[in-house]
């Protein structure tokens, strides 16, 4: 059914039709929306045989999620930005031990300064961890995600991140339609644990492994996030024979046909820039759009054969490697190995500033024109900047950099997002 | 493994394993031990009582078991949870909390239980076929003999007064400690076998024992001789002394005449006891006078209270100089001088009144004492005694209110046990080695976080009125409810109440559980010493030890 819905709560009901037995989350902005909405539906009945389990952190939120997981438990939790950051170490574990467990990730900066609102800095910070991870465009994407997310997981005996951009999804109304229960029983089999932790038939998950085994572990996990790679566009098959809609998979092409520059970016900030493009097209201007929806496993291959009719290649993201560049970027860059394509890197949004269509076409038209400085950091105050390194070289003694930009831009009120 | 579960993945799952191969204890740098500490009340009583052994069964409901544990000190259980000033409550650690356990209101609720269902103590040693001679009833003479008793010795009371008890009959007024309490209590002592002879004043020690064949004597004859102030008078019968009014209360027939308008001399316990017996007894007025002030009177404050809501006159900074042929007392205001010491200030005054009873403190009958050979009185008219409370005299030993320390009837208490033990020892050729006492468990060792609020069961007493008219006893006990309450309100400072949270919070389930009433024990192979279970014990029964490395 169709419903004009806040994204946390198409979320919440995505969740709630994937039929969990166990939920355990500690809240955290922006995604406490989702989790509470999840509690609430446990208590009014409208999730069945699902326990809540209130915990008193992240890093106990995972921990359980672990342990119910590993006794063969469906389970969900969420978090974001430093919620995530504290649960690092059990979410190396989750993936190393293979539990499908499916935490959605409400993407926000991370402290400090502390900030709230939204970037990629925090799953960035744990991509490596082994564990799957998808980027929804969409608030109707979000809920499909979660839906594929427990199917992947449970196929692939690993765990999924469904990353959604912080307040710009999370908090945001739009029509969502949301599936009925049928259409998701059809789609997703009830949860057949690889393995389930049993007193009555004991062994141990995840001791001590020497040299002589632990590269094969690691390589095996690999091979797992590589098999992935064909699974996910599997699924979003699956997906669309049962829903009737074109959600998830490795990524999104737009107006790709005959694309010379190539925008390549992720989560929500794909909208924006199509809307620009659809502008920019009537204009003459022949610029396609890639929106990645599975960050890990990368499709390298995916990526190059669709950029194979670029010149160039604007990689648009939310996410900066301090010392040196963009993230996502590198990853592009990769998968145009040996091929002589310019790959542009371009910062944006970073803490939640909002990226405008205005600078979008300002930030093109100085591509086209061979103008845009490598990396390139849109809207960036160059002014501050400017007086901050000056006053950093002149007396080294000089306060944290963050503090002396607010001074530098007056008593600084962030708008609500 | 593997050929169990042929799908499991390779190198996560794994055999069952176990890490208890790792014996972690080798990592400790201090270990935590089980230890019992000194609870404080236990630590106040001067009749060295076990308090919290005894709330510990009382709070599970066993009274017997509590009594006996009680009675392994005490014989006066009722006596005492009466009469005594429980210091033990002054030091009871759960006073900042809340209140003070009401140990006192416990310990009484348990003595009346065994006298109304009749317990008696366990059987004794074996007789020794030694014989120990006990000059006195009071509560010195009377547990110096309990104990005796326990031990296997014979023993004999010579006992100068015509009824046993001491100072709880001729001194402690009924309505603080009835008779029929105090009578229950000591016929339970001699039902053991103790012989006790009234109306006998022994005068010559060496001959009373030598004649009754007595290997060993406990002498505990109190302190009965009034002192006196010269106060001239034309009318000498006006003049009482308060030891021997309320002796006259316990023994005559007759209640003594005061008339109605009484003034009693004096500032100590004895002096409120006589002005609240004379009110009792019928006078319109029971004037205290005291040469210092009232802060300054050595009487317990709660029982100056009691005495003025009785409607007892208390005159303090005031001496009386003498009796004028109107019969009028002349009194002397007094100041405290720049010392704090009272200093009179010449101005004078004058109260009418009937009577004058002088409470101003007892002296010990020595004359007799001082004839046997080698026993050395002190320039307080006191006995001196040795740590093992003999005197001089091989042999002798004495306790009570007749040697120097406080005289209340919980030391007279202790110090017949004390004597008791070490009588024993020389009986047998030995010297009696007290055990080494514990650490004291005080308010530091305590996690009180631990612990509910829980406020005092208030015991009720008599309203005013009938106790200015009767010799009524005030305070009434507590019942099963709240004494049990009570009981449980004790935080059992130091020692193991098994609320099983060391047994909760080890990290290392290095706390092994050996069953109800057992207690735990540590594993030390696995124990890393992170010392949780010490901070997280609510009474300060785990210590941590540093280990020699
Ligand atoms: C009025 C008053 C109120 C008190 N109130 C309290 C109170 O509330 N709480 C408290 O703890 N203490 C109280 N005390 C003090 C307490 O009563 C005494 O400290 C205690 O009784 C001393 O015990 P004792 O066995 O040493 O001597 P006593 O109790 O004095 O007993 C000595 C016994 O020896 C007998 N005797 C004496 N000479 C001889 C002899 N030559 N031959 C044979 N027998 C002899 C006496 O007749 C007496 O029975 C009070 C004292 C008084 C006077
Ligand atoms: S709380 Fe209990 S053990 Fe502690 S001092 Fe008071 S009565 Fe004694
Ligand atoms: S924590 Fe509780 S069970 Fe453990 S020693 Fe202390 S009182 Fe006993």
């Amino acid at each position: 059914m169709l419903e004009q819905i806040e994204g946390s709560h198409a979320v919440a009901k995505a969740i709630a039709l994937s039929r969990p037995e166990v939920i355990c989350a500690y809240p955290i902005t922006p995604q406490t929306h989702i989790v509470e909405r999840c509690a609430e539906l446990i208590r009014v009945g409208a999730i069945r045989n699902c326990e809540f389990i209130n915990v008193e952190s992240e890093f106990a939120a995972l921990s359980v999620a672990i342990g119910s997981s590993a006794a063969g438990a469906r389970t969900y939790t969420a978090t974001a930005s430093q919620g995530l950051l504290f649960m690092a170490e059990a979410v190396y574990n989750a993936a190393g031990l293979g539990l499908p467990i499916v935490m959605t990730i409400g993407n926000r900066a991370i402290g400090a300064p502390i900030n709230i609102w939204n970037d990629h800095s925090d799953s960035m910070a744990l991509r490596d961890a082994g564990w799957i991870q998808l980027h929804a465009e969409t608030n109707q994407e979000a809920a499909d995600l979660h839906i594929q997310a427990f199917k992947l997981a449970e196929r692939l005996s690993a765990p999924v991140m469904v990353c959604m951009d912080g307040f710009i999804l999370t908090h945001a109304y739009e029509r969502v339609e949301i599936p009925t229960q049928d259409q998701v029983d059809a789609f997703l089999p009830p949860y057949r644990p690889r393995q389930i932790l049993d007193p009555s038939d004991p062994y141990s998950i995840g001791a001590m492994v020497g040299p002589e085994a632990f590269m094969e572990v690691r390589y095996l996990a690999h091979d797992k996030l590589l098999q992935a790679l064909g699974v996910i566009p599997e699924i979003q098959k699956e997906f669309e024979d049962i829903f009737g809609r074109d959600s998830g998979g490795l990524f999104h092409s737009y107006r790709m046909e005959d694309a010379k520059t190539v925008v390549v970016t992720m989560g929500s900030l794909a909208g924006t820039v199509k809307d620009l493009v659809d502008d920019l097209h009537k204009d003459g201007a022949r610029i396609g759009v890639i929106s990645l929806c599975s960050y890990r496993p990368f499709p390298l291959d995916g990526l190059r054969y669709a950029l194979r009719g670029a010149s160039k290649v604007i990689v648009l993201e939310k996410s900066l490697a301090p010392g040196f560049g963009g993230v996502l970027a590198s990853d592009v860059r990769m998968a145009l190995q040996g091929v002589d394509t310019h790959v542009h890197t371009v910062i944006a949004g970073l803490g939640g500033r909002p990226i405008t269509r205005k600078s979008l076409a300002r930030m093109f038209a100085r591509a086209e024109r061979g103008e845009l400085k490598d990396p390139h950091f849109l809207d960036l105050d160059l002014d501050i900047v400017r007086r901050e390194i000056d006053n950093q070289r002149g007396q080294i003694t000089a306060g944290p950099i963050a503090e002396n930009i607010l001074r530098e831009i007056g008593p600084c009120t962030p708008k609500a997002v | 493994m593997s050929q169990q579960h042929p799908d499991v993945p390779f190198a996560v799952t794994l055999d069952v394993g176990s890490s208890l191969a790792n014996l972690t204890g080798t990592w400790r740098t201090e270990r935590p031990v089980y230890v019992d500490r000194l609870p404080p009340c236990n630590h106040a009583c001067p009749a060295g009582e076990n308090i919290q052994a005894w709330l510990a069964y009382a709070e599970e409901g066993d009274y017997e078991a509590a009594w006996r544990e009680a009675m392994r000190d005490n014989p006066l259980p009722a006596i005492m949870g009466r009469a005594c000033y429980h210091p033990c409550e002054g030091a009871c650690n759960r006073s900042p909390l809340d209140d003070a356990v009401n140990i006192h209101a416990v310990e009484r609720f348990l003595g009346d239980q065994a006298i109304e269902k009749g317990w008696v103590p366990a059987a004794g040693a074996a007789p020794t076929g030694k014989k120990v001679l006990v000059i006195g009833a009071g509560p010195s003479g009377l547990s110096a003999a309990y104990h005796l008793r326990r031990l296997g010795h014979a023993v004999t009371i010579r006992e100068a007064g015509p009824v046993p008890g001491g100072m709880m009959r001729f001194g402690i007024p009924a309505y603080r400690l009835p008779r029929e309490i105090v009578q229950a209590e000591i016929d339970r002592i001699l039902a053991m076998g103790v012989d006790l002879d009234l109306n006998h004043k022994v005068e010559d020690i060496q001959a009373e024992m030598k004649d009754g064949g007595f290997d060993a004597c406990f002498l505990a004859i109190g302190a009965h001789l009034a002192k006196r102030v010269d106060i001239p008078t034309p009318d000498a019968g006006k003049i009482l002394d308060a030891i021997g009014v309320l002796r006259e209360m316990d023994t005559s027939e007759n209640p003594p005449l005061l008339g109605r308008r009484v003034v009693v001399y004096g500032g100590g316990n004895t002096a409120i006891d006589m002005a609240r017996t004379a009110k009792r007894l019928g006078a319109e007025e029971a004037i205290i006078v005291y040469r210092r002030t009232r802060e300054m009177m050595p009487a317990h404050d709660f029982e100056v209270e009691e005495a003025l809501a009785e409607g007892v006159i208390l005159n303090w900074l005031t001496t009386i100089k003498e009796i004028d042929d109107s019969g009028s007392f002349v009194v002397e205001k007094m100041a405290l001088n720049d010392e704090g010491w009272p200093e009179p200030t010449g101005e004078f005054d004058t109260i009418e009144a009937d009577s004058l009873v002088l409470a101003l403190g007892q002296n010990v009958d020595t004359g007799f004492i001082a004839k046997v050979p080698g026993v050395e009185i002190d320039k307080d008219g006191v006995i001196q005694v040795g740590p093992d409370m003999m005197t001089g005299f091989e042999g002798l030993f004495a306790g009570g209110d007749m040697v120097p320390s406080e005289r209340t009837i919980t030391v007279a208490v202790g110090h017949g046990k004390k004597a008791a033990r070490h009588i024993d020892a020389w009986l047998g050729g030995a010297r009696h080695e007290p055990p080494p006492r514990h650490e004291l468990a005080g308010m530091d060792k305590l996690n009180t976080w631990y612990y509910a609020d829980a406020p005092k069961a208030v015991q009720p007493a008599l309203d005013v009125v009938r106790r200015q008219t009767s010799f009524d006893e005030i305070h009434r006990g507590l019942d099963e409810t709240n004494a049990l309450y009570e009981a449980r309100r004790c935080l059992s400072c130091g020692n193991c109440f098994e609320c099983d949270n060391c047994y909760g919070v080890c990290p290392d389930n290095s706390v092994i559980k050996l069953g109800p009433g057992k207690r735990f024990e540590f594993n030390y192979d696995y124990c890393k010493g992170c010392g949780i279970c010490a901070a997280e014990c609510p009474c300060g029964a785990i210590e941590m030890v540093p280990e020699n490395i």
